[in-house]
Formats: C-alpha cells, sequence, structure tokens
C-alpha cells in the first residue's frame, strides 16, 4: 500500500510535469518555431507509450487479458468508438474471469 | 482526453484576440455534448484506481490536479510502494508531450491574450477542448476565453465522474475479482487504433512494442516504457524525415 503523503507528493509532481507540458508549447513558441521532426517525434512519442504498456502488460499477462486486447481492437476497428471498445474489452475479460480464465 | 488527435492548422496572428465572460460561457455550454463522452472514461478511471488499492480521495486529487485521463491511467501501471517518483515523473512527461503542440498551435492567438487569462486557459488545456477551440477559430472566433471554458467544463465532468467510478469501486471491494483489471489495457488499445494513420505508423509502433517488452526483461522497473516510448519517437521521426 502507498501512505496518504507519499501519494499526495507524487500526485503534485505529476500535475506540475502535467503544467509543464500544457504552458510549455506556447512558451517554446514565444522564443523558437518547432520544427516537423519535432512535432513528429512529439507525436510518436505519445502514442509510444501507450504502446509499450499494453504490450508489455498484454506479454506478461494470461489469455483472459489477450481476450480483452483483442475485443477493445476490432471493436474499436469496427465502430471508432473508444467507448464501445473499451466497455466491450473490460467486459470480456470479466466474463472470461468468470469462467475460470 | 479520449481521441489524442493532434491537428495542427496553419496558424497566423488572430485579428482583435479577446477574452470575455461571454466567451467563456459560450465554451462551457458548447463543449457539453463532447464532454459528455468523458463520462465512461472518467468512472473507469476512477474504478481502475479503486481496483489498484487508491483510496477515492487521492483519485479524486489526480483528476483534479492531473487532468490528463491518458497519463493517469499510465500512472496507475506504477502505482506501487515505494512510488517510483522517477519513472512515474518520465511517463507522465511522455504521454503529455503532445499538450506542447496543442499550446504551440494556439500560441499566436494566446500571446496576444493577457498572461493571467493566458495561463489560466492553458491549465485546462485537453485534446478535446483544443480540437473545440480551434474549430471555432477557423469560424472566426477571436474571444479566448472559449479555450477556458470548454476547459472548465471538461475539468468538472472529468472531477465528477471519477468520484462516481472511485465510490463505486470502494463499495465492491476488490474489483480484480470481477475483472476489471482489463479497464486500461483496453482503453489504451483503443486509443493506439485510434490513432492510427496507416502503413507508416506501422514500424515505430512495432519498434515500441517490441523494446518495452525486451526492457521488461533486461531494465528497472517502469523503464520499459521509457525506453519503448523513446524509440518508437525515434523511429516515428527517421521514418517521416
Amino acid at each position: 500500500m502507498v501512505d496518504a503523503v507519499s501519494a499526495i507528493s507524487a500526485v503534485t509532481l505529476l500535475a506540475l510535469v502535467t503544467i509543464a507540458t500544457r504552458v510549455g508549447g506556447v512558451w517554446i513558441m514565444s522564443c523558437v518555431t518547432i520544427t516537423p521532426r519535432v512535432e513528429a517525434f512529439l507525436k510518436y512519442m505519445s502514442v509510444s507509450v501507450l504502446i509499450s504498456i499494453v504490450a508489455a502488460t498484454t506479454w506478461a499477462a494470461g489469455p483472459r487479458i489477450w481476450l480483452g486486447v483483442g475485443t477493445a481492437a476490432l471493436v474499436m476497428i469496427a465502430s471508432r468508438s473508444a467507448v464501445g471498445a473499451m466497455l466491450a474489452g473490460t467486459a470480456l475479460a470479466a466474463l472470461a474471469r468468470n469462467f475460470g480464465f | 482526453m479520449t481521441g489524442m488527435a493532434v491537428d495542427i492548422p496553419s496558424s497566423g496572428k488572430v485579428e482583435h484576440p479577446r477574452f470575455t465572460a461571454s466567451g467563456v460561457w459560450c465554451g462551457c455550454v458548447e463543449i457539453a455534448p463532447i464532454a459528455a463522452f468523458v463520462i465512461p472514461f472518467g468512472i473507469a478511471f476512477g474504478v481502475a484506481a479503486s481496483a489498484k488499492g487508491i483510496s477515492p480521495g487521492i483519485s479524486v486529487f489526480m483528476s483534479v490536479a492531473i487532468y490528463a485521463g491518458a497519463s493517469q491511467f499510465a500512472a496507475l501501471d506504477l502505482w506501487y510502494a515505494p512510488l517510483p517518483l522517477v519513472t512515474l515523473a518520465l511517463t507522465v512527461l511522455a504521454v503529455n508531450a503532445r499538450h506542447i503542440l496543442l499550446g504551440a498551435a494556439l500560441a499566436p492567438w494566446l500571446l496576444q491574450i493577457p498572461i493571467i487569462q493566458r495561463l489560466g486557459a492553458l491549465l485546462l488545456l485537453s485534446d478535446a477542448n483544443f480540437a473545440h477551440t480551434m474549430a471555432a477559430r477557423d469560424r472566426g472566433e477571436t474571444d479566448a476565453g472559449i479555450l477556458f471554458g470548454s476547459g472548465l467544463t471538461m475539468w468538472i465532468i472529468w472531477i465528477a465522474s471519477t468520484a462516481v467510478g472511485a465510490l463505486a469501486g470502494s463499495l465492491l471491494g476488490d474489483l480484480s475479482r470481477f475483472g476489471f483489471d482489463a479497464v486500461m489495457v483496453a482503453y489504451f488499445t483503443a486509443v493506439i487504433v485510434g490513432w492510427w494513420k496507416g502503413r507508416s505508423d506501422l514500424f515505430p509502433y512495432i519498434t515500441a512494442a517490441a523494446v518495452a517488452v525486451a526492457g521488461t526483461y533486461i531494465l528497472p522497473p517502469g523503464w520499459h516504457i521509457i525506453a519503448g516510448a523513446v524509440a518508437g519517437g525515434t523511429v516515428g521521426v527517421w521514418r517521416h524525415g
């Protein structure tokens, strides 16, 4: 368990980091221009964090999570609805749990 | 928060930039139908945080202070005692780095309004209210109050829906027994698929995944995420020249 003081300190730190990203763009633009290469790096880095988490979690997990991830991907491709994909993936993984996977 | 779409229109200086109360109010009201779509994600975050053993108070504080859905989910993945602060901060920085692009796109406009209003609007910057504000600007809108107002609505709904999810989670007890531990990966999978722009994305995506998986064997806990993020970003730049 994480104690309350550590949790509040950590969230404050993460909030400051996030504020820096929100204010940073305007601040940087008042000094320099963002090149297409920097733009491409930031875009790919953002989505790569999510890919890293999904890949590592799925790799280490069992068939139940594979089912959840696969379902979410298929529903997203078919419907373009992130809410639908999240609900379907979670529901199927939860269902599989109850059937003993 | 849900789409993570970053499209930067060509930006010139805005004529007669303003920041008025009526602009704030317009932003608040106009974004409400879009903000409603955030509710399931806020509830899912509260539930997922609860499944990690985080108390409702801390979950709500996260949504108040950080207010960036994907990075909050990513932080849950690293939430264990003792908290790995460096890895947490770098992961959140990497997920939220796209805010820099959103801010940069708004800069020609925001640099022309007073600094207090500018900072206020930027503190509530998210993908959704950025998209809404840019659409308004394309229609000739010059009131930056729209950015602040639409951000305010998004923020309040994000906090309220987190509270609902966190309280529901704490009432239901150990959620992993229901299988709700899949919420985060299912949500991230949807975002990744939604972000997919075509075959040129394949190589950066696969590189990120491969480096992250390899990193779980050879790097200290949590660092595989940073390694995968930097690898994916680097390959993305290389592929796009």
